[in-house]
């Protein structure tokens, strides 16, 4: 079959020395910056994005790919083990691991977390090696109007899913979209909104404002908290790893459940790996015979999350290898990366560069074994990491994403622009505005703009092209329809409630 | 540049939230602030090498442009010409004068919800200063998108939004504003900027310990000599790391040492 032979394929360009190293170095950045709360997996992208120059451009993307799938790993040690997510995605995990590593069994929630996350790579992997083909080539069947209409779909989710309010939510993407527009104009070649200003011609950076907004924010907002960084950590020595017959019993169930959910939310665009944890962990609670006995360690809570989390993360690479269409920030930088190297991601990317896409998706089977090996036996280096303080931490992550974002282009005003977003980023926390919908907005501008005119140029300027073309039309309702279910107050009131547990 | 207001917008916040009057009068200073940082740069201009409109230009640029911004739009109205306005009067018609009827607004009502009622505030201002930016780029041709089109339609909606918002904030009660704090902010931003600055006359080695320190200050808790060790370490891990592992150009040593 065409699969086992692309698979082999994969396989083969994966498994050279070069590559093999590039994967390894990308699980242990991604497992280091799970760990390390105050510095996130965007960030971090985009920090390394300037060293991928020097690279091969397989080398360099399945790099990339193993910092966000290595980060969903990392992150569930730290919040089994003391209570700090170290990735938003590990947040939930955090809940009932915790709980569980108090009752002295972090053993069976690591262990659980590690093969829950092994067995969603591996689905994912072959979900993504499946669906690819039949999916480039629905990709050829869109028209501007779809992809348009695809975009909306996209971000609507991500608007239903932020959490807090829908408005501001939307505010966020419509400022992204805006943002996104400074700089010349795709058709015209006009400069917009630039004030004739040299740098802004090129438009905003998306790594930088990324660096901004993620990076710098999260290290301002963190030092307001102060003494609170402080950390106790849990000083127990972690006792017999391996899960009883019971814990295993209970959690398959939930880590199927959980892969399914993850596997279908990093499709879509807007979704990924945050939605898809707390999403699995509210699935798991509705499900369970005993609600109760979440958040006091129970283990499809460790379970669920963390299949769906690393399930999400590595199939969300599929709109970006099918229809070139990014779905969350993460994958944004990796059409950075791969821009760099001369790649445009789309649906072509398939057929002419086999090496790329199907080294990738090998890597990343290679990259989830490679982890369960670095996560389970080093547990203990990891979270002696954690006792290093912050106060020495943030100066060094300060000058590490000065240098990234200075190196991107040479260009010292890069570095005070993603300063001044820093300071935005800052004001956005305080007013509780999320930036990940900003960014998204920022991401798709562009595409967006571009098919929207294109699409109406083609239909001679008659907006019904949206609506009579029945692809588009339908995923126009789907996205309506969210918006409905979103705005409705029984259905917000349920929504939030998940989000104030978990955060609780 | 709407991200600058944006920034300076952070100083909304710094104040105790219950005084509508000092919301009010730093949305008064956000009203003019293009104006002023317009000024500044000229200002700057005089020390500078930097081309424009002198200060005393600008000055009376913008104050005949705010005085007359009404009349001269009535004038064009009555006179049904299409002779466009100057772009100083636009900024006082998109941006300046809403913004000041919405300080007013401000000094008269007091928010029940603060944080939502100044975000959405800052997210007009906003969408405003892109209506204006983007008032010069041209609309639609027939049924085509002009380069202004899109700027404008969702410059329109965000400005919508950011209204909705700000009407949420006085009619609903909801979080009050979070408190700031100055010193990380400060000096984290203090050690970029040292950074962007000179990172290119000074080299890696220097720019990479002075940014580490100044962003040390940040934090009350750093103790110097742990923070000198780690600083001089890492900046050395860096000059290793980034020119010589990863082949990315930069500096190194201070230009007028290398000369």
């Amino acid at each position: 079959m065409d699969l086992f032979a692309n698979l082999a394929h994969g396989f083969g360009v994966a498994l050279s020395p070069i590559n093999l190293l590039m994967c390894l170095i990308g699980a242990l950045v991604g497992t280091l910056v799970g760990v390390l709360p105050g510095i996130g997996t965007i960030a971090t992208v985009a920090m390394l994005l300037p060293i991928t120059f020097g690279l091969q451009p397989v080398g360099a993307l399945i790099m990339l790919a193993g910092i966000y799938y290595g980060a969903q790993y990392g992150g569930s040690t730290t919040s089994i083990l003391v209570n700090i997510p170290g990735e938003a995605t590990s947040v939930v995990t955090a809940l009932d691991g915790f709980q569980m590593a108090k009752q002295g069994r972090a053993g069976p929630a690591l262990a659980i977390a590690a093969i829950g996350s092994f067995f969603a790579g591996c689905v994912a992997t072959v979900l993504i090696a499946i669906l690819g083909a039949p999916l480039t080539k629905l990709a050829l069947a869109f028209g501007p109007a779809e992809y348009f209409s695809l975009m909306v779909l996209g971000l609507i989710f991500a608007v239903v899913l932020a959490k807090g309010s829908v408005l501001k939510a939307i505010a966020m993407i419509v400022l992204g979209l805006l943002m996104s527009m400074v700089g010349s104009d795709i058709e015209t070649g006009v400069s917009r909104m630039a004030f004739n200003i040299p740098e802004l011609a090129d438009g905003l950076g998306f790594a930088t404002v990324a660096m901004g907004v993620f990076g710098f924010a999260e290290i301002i907002r963190n030092l307001d908290a102060g003494a609170e960084m402080d950390r106790d950590l849990v000083q127990k020595k972690i006792t017999g790893l391996m899960p009883t017959r019971k814990d295993l019993k209970d959690s398959t169930p939930a880590i199927l459940r959980g892969t399914v959910l993850g596997s279908i939310l990093g499709i879509l665009p807007g979704g990924g790996a945050v939605i898809a944890s707390f999403a699995a962990y509210t699935l798991e609670k509705k499900l369970a015979k005993d609600p109760s006995r979440f958040g006091r360690g129970a283990i499809e809570g460790v379970a669920a999350p963390e299949s769906a989390n690393n399930a999400a993360a590595q199939t969300s690479f599929i709109p970006l290898l099918t229809l070139g269409i990014p779905p969350n920030a993460v994958m944004a930088l990796m059409v950075g990366a791969m821009t760099i190297h001369g790649i445009v991601p789309g649906p072509q990317v398939m057929q002419k560069q086999p090496d790329l896409v199907w080294g990738m998706i090998a890597s990343m089977w290679i990259g989830n074994l490679m982890l369960i090996i670095i996560n389970l036996p080093l547990v203990g280096i990891w979270v002696r990491l954690l006792r290093v303080p912050y106060r020495l931490m943030f100066p060094s992550i300060v000058i590490f994403c000065a240098i990234g974002i200075y190196s991107v282009n040479n260009a010292p005003v890069d570095v005070v622009l993603a300063g001044a977003f820093g300071l935005v980023g800052y004001w956005l926390i305080k007013h509780d505005f999320e930036p990940a919908p900003l960014l998204l907005g920022m991401v798709l501008g562009p595409l967006m703009e571009e098919n929207l005119r294109r699409a109406l140029l083609i239909s001679r300027g008659d907006w019904s092209v949206f609506l009579t073309r029945p692809l588009s039309a339908v995923l126009l309702a789907i996205a309506a329809g969210l918006l409905v279910l979103a705005v409705l107050p029984t259905l917000r009131r349920k929504r939030d409630e998940v989000f104030v547990e978990s955060e609780g | 540049m709407a991200e600058t207001t944006g920034q300076l917008s952070g100083g909304v916040a710094r104040e105790p939230a219950a005084r509508s009057v000092t919301g009010a009068s730093i949305i008064l200073v956000l009203a003019f602030a293009p104006q002023l940082i317009e000024l500044l740069i000229a200002l700057a201009g005089l020390v500078g090498p930097l081309s424009g409109r002198g200060p005393l230009q600008v000055i009376g640029a913008h104050a005949s442009a705010l005085s007359t911004a009404l009349p001269s739009l009535a004038q064009q109205y009555a006179a049904g010409s299409k002779a466009s306005l100057s772009s100083d009067v636009l900024l006082a018609l998109i941006y300046t004068y809403p913004l000041i009827a919405v300080a007013v607004f401000t000094f008269m009502v007091r928010p029940r919800g603060p944080q939502d009622y100044f975000g959405g505030v800052v997210l007009m201002a906003i969408a405003l200063f892109a209506l204006w930016a983007s008032s010069d780029l041209q609309g639609m041709r027939g049924f085509s998108f002009g380069a202004g089109t899109a700027p404008r339609m969702f410059g329109l909606l965000l400005l919508g939004l950011g209204a909705a918002i700000a009407v949420i904030g006085v009619v609903n009660s909801g979080a009050q504003l979070a408190t700031y704090h100055w010193r990380g902010p400060l000096f984290v931003s203090l050690a970029i900027l040292t950074f962007a600055v000179s990172i290119r006359p000074l080299g890696l080695l220097i720019t990479g310990l002075a940014s580490f320190l100044i962003a040390a200050i940040g934090s009350p808790e750093t103790r110097w000599r742990e923070a000198v060790i780690v600083g001089v370490c890492l900046t050395a891990g860096c000059a290793l790391l980034f020119p010589y592992v990863l082949g990315l150009a930069m500096p190194l040593w201070p230009r007028f040492l290398l000369q």
